[in-house]
């Protein structure tokens, strides 16, 4: 997903457009122009959001972790990046792109899911379907504390 | 209606022990500006919005910040775990200890409880979207204090993550605003409040 589009428009991705007129005493956020630039779902999930222009870290020390190499990381950056674009695309219905982005994502998420649910155990109480125990109790729950050798 | 996920948002490994820090941070899950007000006020906020997007974006966002809440839960569930005495008495812990042990209560670093003062429900789309704006500016400053006043590395990890999610939804906020004053009256957006003049 990774490229230099700086979208439409004049403005760089890290603008976003005003309309040329605004009503006065409204409070005004220029509208991000569009889903590209976008980063990995990887890096997403390590930067808190899918749109390097939206990317504004604190005293700018960011995030240097990595958790695609394990099936529940590997879940959790598709499932963010799906959330992204569902924040996006509840202000940009008319994005094509994104909306086409959005259907690939899900597509690889029910992959993965499906993958991880077999491996590691249910998700959602549906999941117990294909389950030959009760297992939707079992530990962990995702609060409980595992050190990596756990994994 | 909700379904739940059997698994967080964001990974949440915190190695060591720390109730002076815990005490900070659960006000992220019960204080002013924290998580469960935010996910309350845009689910309650949802029902009166009058525009599609209005009623997905806050539907989206809340839902989120339910996620959240766990998340800020599961850093002080972490934080507290396998404490010793003297170690809750030397983190300050001992007053938060004496009434919840260590079990996770919704309040403010200051120990009040989660009180719905702390948030509004106007039902008026420009007043409610405008609360929304600030109340993510109001967390995302709670977080730059928290990354302050930490310096454990496996609990800044996560509140990075959620702090620049708070500017994401601002901006997300911002535009269901234009999108709302823009289906308004263009000469007097205050003529109506569209979500109660029909």
């Amino acid at each position: 997903m990774e490229n230099n589009n700086t979208g439409t428009g004049s403005c760089s991705f890290r603008e976003g457009t005003l309309s040329a007129c605004a009503p006065l005493a409204v409070p005004f956020v220029p509208t991000q122009q569009s889903a590209q630039p976008a980063y990995e779902p990887g890096q997403a999930l390590v930067r808190g959001t899918l749109f390097p222009g939206l990317d504004l870290p604190f005293m700018n020390m960011v995030n240097k972790g990595n958790y695609t190499g394990t099936p529940l990381g590997e879940l959790m950056a598709l499932d963010f990046v799906i959330k992204e674009l569902q924040l996006y695309l509840d202000t940009h219905k008319q994005d094509r792109e994104a909306f086409e982005t959005l259907k690939t994502t899900i597509a690889l998420y029910e992959e993965g899911r499906e993958r991880y649910v077999r491996l590691y155990g249910p998700l959602t109480i549906t999941d117990m379907a294909v389950a030959d125990t009760y297992t939707w109790i079992c530990d962990p729950w995702p609060w409980d504390y595992r050190d990596e050798t756990e994994d | 209606m909700f379904v739940y996920q059997k698994k967080l948002q964001y990974p949440v490994r915190i190695k060591n022990p720390n109730p002076a820090l815990a005490r900070i941070i659960i006000t992220q899950y019960g204080g002013p500006d924290g998580e469960l007000g935010a996910s309350l006020r845009y689910l309650s906020q949802r029902f009166s919005m009058p525009y599609p997007e209005l009623k997905g974006i806050l539907t989206d966002i809340g839902t989120e910040e339910l996620g959240h809440l766990e998340m800020i839960g599961t850093i002080v569930h972490q934080l507290t775990r396998n404490l010793t005495i003297d170690q809750i008495q030397e983190g300050g812990f001992d007053a938060y200890f004496v009434d919840h042990t260590a079990g996770i209560y919704p309040q403010s670093a200051g120990g009040t409880p989660w009180n719905a003062m702390s948030m509004a429900v106007k039902g008026d789309v420009i007043t409610d979207l405008t609360e929304d704006m600030a109340a993510e500016q109001k967390a995302r400053t709670t977080y730059d204090n928290i990354l302050r006043l930490s310096d454990d590395p496996d609990v800044n990890d996560v509140i990075r993550f959620l702090r620049e999610r708070e500017i994401v939804h601002f901006q997300r906020f911002g535009e269901a605003l234009r999108i709302a004053t823009d289906r308004m009256n263009q000469k007097n957006v205050y003529a109506v409040n569209p979500a109660f003049d029909r």
